[in-house]
């Protein structure tokens, strides 16, 4: 295999998380330094742009734009939120940045805000990683002793401080409005857009939020320039992504690898191929809310792309061998979706605990008529009707499980 | 002696403390009753609606006392494919609960979402201890300990 470019994984296992020394002896904060001494935050915001950078955490906005319409605000006072509140099921790259690299993911941070304007960042981390807050307020206090954070940044005029703020366990605050929400004290549930957060978000000023490993990506980009970048990877979307393998594979676990990258590449070259004596039954790219890929999509490339037929979103790939009884998978699809619906929006509400009622029913068997027409129904309303994406996360899989594999689901076992 | 004053004082009054705080005298009493919230309402300023409408909205705060021997377990899709169901079914047999009823105060059976440990699924919390890889045979073991 060739040397593989590793852009946020090249430090783990190498440095010890817990010491800047460490990451300061790998080159750490260089890129900081660049910026402060012989960029500007305009210049570093062309960088990003020409990188084409997107976001990682699911939806693939592209990156730049986003930070260009909150630099361009006038508003005295912005924000700049590290969006670490990973909870979808099957994804746990965000807590492995911190674990293995936290300094780089801080310093992605700490450009990102002087890109903006801010003089205030937020990392907004799952309540459940309470080690992995540990290792980011140690790793803020240390930054902050070597003057990476604080007052006047490396004897320049940039200030900036940092606040890690705890989640308390749901998972709709991952979506930018609800997380903005859950930080003023409120219920997490999403806003109305517009306006965008990058007008008015936390507590009404310019708030650009975005995703930890989107953030981890930046130090690289404004060492190495956008235009390296760009060359890494699809055409579409370039650079390099985390993916968490899982499942019926050999090797499960975290990797990098560049995008554009074929799934059944990721499963033998990356995850060891599928377990001995087990056979492909479909993936499921993108945790809970992502779509299912069959046999003839092996070859589908890995990237982020509006028109996709399959999203990659958070990268998360589960891979679902023919032992595995579907209606336990919809069950725990449509659990999830009913204890995370916000309840803000009656569709959801609704359609996601009348799916789950279902669900349970397939599983014990006693599925009536009435049943297998309201699904159609239910599936419809939550696509078109809900008032965030969460509605539409909530069915995809459920209809795309339907779609294919409807024999299995009416098959019934007990 | 720990008391919600004492709690509160750690904090700014500021409504992005408010979460926080909910949080710190959850882990300190079990959870947030309506006497507690009441004071977090007068030292925040707010109405006490508003305390409660922000705590019941998150899993981590718990707004009703809890039952001493407290079982959750994930049910995540990549749990789900390594028998995290028929763990459930084991342990409601064993401890004749069903998951995600309230009614016995000694025992509750949560189901809840993923703590991005897949890795190591199926995951299960006992009073707080984390287990990895749970079968629906070392369930019993487990269980034993706390019962």
């Amino acid at each position: 295999m060739k040397k593989e470019i590793k852009i946020i994984t090249k430090n783990w296992g190498q440095i010890n998380p817990q010491k800047i020394e460490d990451y300061l002896a790998v080159g750490g904060y260089q890129a900081l330094q660049k910026f402060v001494q012989s960029l500007t935050p305009q210049s570093a915001l062309e960088e990003i742009k020409t990188s084409g950078l997107c976001g990682r955490g699911g939806a693939g906005f592209p990156t730049g734009l986003k930070l260009e319409s909150v630099q361009k605000e006038t508003s005295k006072e912005k924000y700049f939120i590290c969006n670490l509140d990973e909870s979808e099921p099957g994804a746990y790259k965000d807590r492995s940045i911190v674990d293995g690299d936290p300094h780089m993911l801080l310093e992605g941070i700490i450009i990102s805000s002087l890109i903006v304007g801010a003089r205030k960042a937020y990392i907004y981390i799952n309540g459940n990683y309470q080690k992995q807050a540990e290792i980011l307020q140690r790793a803020v206090e240390q930054a902050r002793d070597k003057n990476f954070l604080g007052e006047n940044i490396l004897d320049s005029k940039y200030n900036l401080e940092i606040e890690i703020f705890a989640g308390a366990g749901a998972y709709i605050c991952g979506e930018e409005t609800a997380l903005i929400n859950s930080i003023e004290g409120k219920r997490g549930e999403p806003r109305l857009r517009p306006p965008f957060p990058t007008q008015v978000g936390l507590f009404g000023q310019p708030t650009a939020v975005n995703n930890a490993e989107t953030s981890t990506n930046i130090p690289w980009i404004i060492m190495n320039g956008g235009a390296a970048y760009a060359g890494i990877g699809s055409k579409k979307s370039p650079g390099t992504k985390l993916f968490i393998l899982d499942g019926a594979v050999e090797n499960p676990g975290v990797v990098e690898a560049p995008l554009g990258i074929s799934l059944e590449d990721l499963i033998e070259k990356y995850a060891g191929g599928i377990q001995k004596g087990k056979e492909f039954w479909f993936a499921q790219i993108g945790g809970s809310s992502g779509r299912l890929a069959l046999q003839e999509d092996l070859k589908i490339k890995m990237e982020y792309d509006r028109e996709a037929k399959i999203p990659l979103g958070s990268g998360a790939i589960l891979v679902v061998d023919k032992t595995v009884d579907i209606h336990e998978i919809l069950l725990s699809w449509t659990g999830f979706f009913r204890r995370e619906s916000c309840g803000k929006c009656v569709p959801c509400r609704e359609g996601t605990f009348r799916l789950w009622e279902i669900a349970k029913r397939l599983q014990d068997g006693e599925i009536s008529e009435r049943d297998v027409s309201a699904i159609r129904d239910i599936l419809w309303t939550l696509n078109s009707t809900t008032f965030c994406p969460f509605g539409k996360f909530a069915a995809t899989a459920f209809s795309d499980a339907l779609q294919n594999f409807s024999k299995e689901i009416y098959k019934l076992s007990k | 002696m720990q008391t919600v004053e004492k709690i509160l004082l750690d904090f700014n009054p500021e409504l992005k403390n408010l979460l926080p705080a909910l949080k710190r005298i959850g882990a300190g009493f079990g959870y947030v009753g309506e006497k507690e919230a009441q004071k977090v309402a007068d030292y925040f300023s707010v109405p006490l609606s508003k305390v409660f409408e922000t705590a019941s909205f998150y899993d981590l705060v718990k707004i009703k006392k809890q039952p001493s021997l407290l079982i959750q377990i994930c049910s995540g899709s990549n749990c789900a494919t390594k028998n995290a169901y028929r763990v459930i079914c084991e342990i409601e047999t064993q401890l004749h609960i069903k998951a995600g009823d309230d009614f016995n105060s000694k025992a509750k059976l949560e189901v809840i979402s993923c703590l991005g440990q897949c890795g190591n699924g199926p995951v299960m919390i006992v009073n707080g201890n984390v287990f990895t890889k749970v079968t629906p045979d070392s369930v019993d073991d487990i269980l034993r300990n706390y019962i």
